[in-house]
């Protein structure tokens, strides 16, 4: 059953590989890919989507946030075929500084050090269509 | 077969090379074609409801959520005798069994709100969409409810094939699908042919298996059985159409592409032996509609639905259920039950404040919801039909956000169409559902305009919909990981005293309404073994 339409998800996978080709500010990266959930401001939708302003979790260990990110979790999709570790190092540290938080940023390197750890880990195979 | 040993010419090496290539990929076709022959017999490893025989002597029950799995368990339990009241947070039935047409509103979780504006008689299924022939039960229902189906295009020949990020001439350009088959498998034929009849092949054959092997490739290829050539064949279509008389006649052949540029093109990527287990061939969908089958249900047991209420609570006691929600004047109101049949979706019963023990609510976490988005396309002609002579089918394609884009399978030659302008998910789809209604019906047009010449000025209104910005859904489906299906799954499978879940997301069926069904089954049939013992 993971198998079928195994092509789809290859193509998916493909498209997504390239993306951003002009260097786009780390906020509309943010905007573009994380705030149809988290919302521009933040803020998240209540019961819904978790809120990041103020939130502990993206200002503490950067590693469990770049885990998620890259991977996915609950409700989240891995964005690890979406974007490449500077665009998301960048959408990191915005996050880990933007509406008051108090993060420390992150960096590609950072990224990679995190996607290395990923592909040693069994990951499930990608989204099928219905 | 084996890695070969001979020859060093460097015309036998590169043919060699693209062989094994080749044998590569048939070990997977192989191996999946080995897999669906499994699977036609466990596949919808029930094909009927639960036979609940003995008295359940009034036993209520509540059921929470009036989608396909909630009101499978509904029409199933009451006819054998049990009490049920459903508890749907819409104003209707269905859970995800939607279609949107004319009237139709929505308003995601970022506050668009849309209302559908497509013609009478145009709908587009933004939920589930086919029926696989195999998942018999959902075909159970819609025989038993008289929801007459139609046949769904699920693969079809003329389709354009689309990939913009593959080289060479063909790149970037649609080309029909049956083309890249012919010439694809043609050209693979011929050179296993070919090495076969020269007794190249290092496969163990004995000269009579050689000899129907060459014809199997000869049929598969459709090559010249003389000089076992592939030179393109009438199916892959006609530069010049056969007709009457003399002129056309006979029409003119099309020319096959090159070798090359198929391969640079990226487009056999979407060729396979079989079809996926769940993409089948022949695939079915209700005229007129998904919701068709929703409706089937809510005829029988629309008069157990509160409409429009929000679980807020559930409690469980030594002898019963409470569950607590918000009907749509806001009033708070409790339903008392022996036990819960809950079909809401683990996205969202997670938030709902519940006395589940600590191992259950730990499991609900186990799992992931995909970011769904699709788009229904008013155009005003079905120039797919009319120019490209495309009768429903996929457009495959690599454009990043646009997954497919499928021609309906209904209304053949009608005056207009609603057509699927995308159907993405994951990273992408969370990306296109950050924009607002006009702009993703923008995003979708472009997309397809770089297809179909006509597409833009054919363009009339649009409705969308993203099932993670869907309130009562926060997913299109569940998505098991490996641990998740391990650690968490089977323990959300078993009721948790009173409560059995029920649903897509506990079934290997995810996504499909077949998952649904079953999931109700499965879970009504343990609860009713466990009345009579009671």
């Amino acid at each position: 059953m993971n198998r079928s339409l195994a092509f789809l998800c290859g193509l998916l996978a493909a498209s997504a590989a390239a993306s951003t080709a002009l260097a786009a500010t780390p906020q509309a990266l943010f905007n573009d890919n994380c705030s149809a959930c988290h919302q521009t401001t933040g803020k998240g939708v209540k019961g819904a989507f978790p809120a990041l302003a103020g939130d502990p979790f993206v200002q503490g260990d950067p590693a469990p946030m770049m885990a998620t990110v890259l991977a996915g979790r609950a409700g989240m999709p891995a964005f690890k075929d979406d974007l490449n570790d500077a665009d998301l190092s960048a959408i990191l540290t915005y996050v880990r500084t933007s509406w008051g938080n108090k993060g420390k940023p992150v960096t590609a390197a950072d990224l990679a050090a995190a996607r290395a750890k990923l592909k040693t880990a069994k990951k499930p195979a990608s989204l099928q269509a219905h | 077969m084996a890695a070969p040993s001979l020859n060093g010419a460097g015309e036998v090496l590169t043919r060699r090379r693209f062989f094994e290539g080749l044998a590569a990929f048939g070990g997977v076709s192989l191996a999946m074609a080995g897999m669906d022959a499994l699977g036609f017999g466990f596949a919808s490893a029930q094909t009927a409801p639960p036979k609940l025989e003995g008295d359940p002597k009034g036993t209520k029950v509540v059921v929470l959520g009036a989608g396909l799995a909630g009101m499978t368990a509904a029409y199933e339990l009451t006819k054998a005798g049990y009490q049920v009241q459903i508890i749907e947070a819409r104003s209707f039935a269905g859970g995800r069994c939607q279609t949107a047409r004319k009237g139709f509103q929505h308003t995601d979780l970022n506050g668009n709100a849309q209302t559908c504006e497509f013609d009478e008689g145009l709908y587009i299924n933004h939920g589930p969409w086919r029926i696989p022939y195999h998942h018999r039960s959902t075909l159970h229902y819609t025989k038993l409810f008289g929801v007459p189906l139609e046949s769904f295009v699920n693969d079809n020949d003329a389709a354009y094939v689309y990939f913009e990020k593959g080289g060479g001439p063909l790149a970037g350009r649609p080309i029909r699908k049956g083309q890249i088959a012919a010439d694809a498998r043609g050209y693979a034929a011929e050179m296993i042919a070919k090495a076969a009849s020269k007794g190249q092949l290092d496969a163990p054959l004995t000269a009579e298996d050689r000899d129907l092997f060459v014809a199997y490739m000869i049929a598969e290829g459709r090559l010249s059985p003389t000089d076992l050539a592939y030179t393109g064949t009438e199916g892959r279509g006609f530069d010049v159409h056969p007709g009457a008389g003399v002129e056309p006649g006979p029409g003119k052949p099309s020319t096959p592409y090159s070798l090359s540029d198929v391969l640079h093109s990226n487009a056999w990527r979407v060729l396979s032996s079989v079809s996926g287990y769940e993409q089948q061939r022949t695939m079915l969908q209700p005229i007129g509609g998904m919701d068709q089958i929703a409706k089937g249900f809510e005829k029988r047991v629309g008069s157990m639905i509160r409409y429009s209420c929000v679980v807020e609570k559930i409690k469980q006691g030594a002898k019963g259920v409470t569950v607590t929600y918000t009907d749509k004047f806001g009033e708070r109101d409790t339903i008392t039950a022996d036990y819960c049949v809950c079909t809401i979706p683990l996205s969202v019963l997670k938030n709902v404040d519940a006395d589940f023990s600590k191992p259950f609510k730990a499991a609900m976490s186990g799992v992931a919801y995909a970011p769904v988005n699709k788009i229904g396309l008013q155009m005003k002609t079905r120039f797919w039909e009319e120019n490209h002579h495309i009768y429903g089918g996929h457009i495959y394609n690599d454009m990043p956000g646009i997954g497919t884009i499928t021609l309906p399978s209904t209304g053949w030659q009608g005056q207009k169409g609603v057509l699927l302008g995308y159907y993405a998910f994951g990273g992408e789809a969370a990306k296109i559902s950050a924009k607002s209604p006009a702009d993703r019906a923008a995003f979708a047009v472009a997309a397809g305009q770089k297809v179909f010449p006509e597409y833009a000025e054919n363009f009339e209104n649009a409705f969308s919909f993203s099932w993670h910005l869907a309130q009562f859904n926060l997913g299109g489906w569940a998505e098991w990981g490996e641990e998740g299906r391990k650690a968490s799954y089977p323990v959300l499978c078993e009721p948790d005293g009173r409560v059995y879940l029920a649903g897509e997301h506990l079934t290997y069926l995810g996504g499909w309404q077949a998952g649904a069904i079953e999931s109700a089954w499965q879970q009504i049939g343990k609860l009713h073994a466990r009345v009579l013992q009671a």
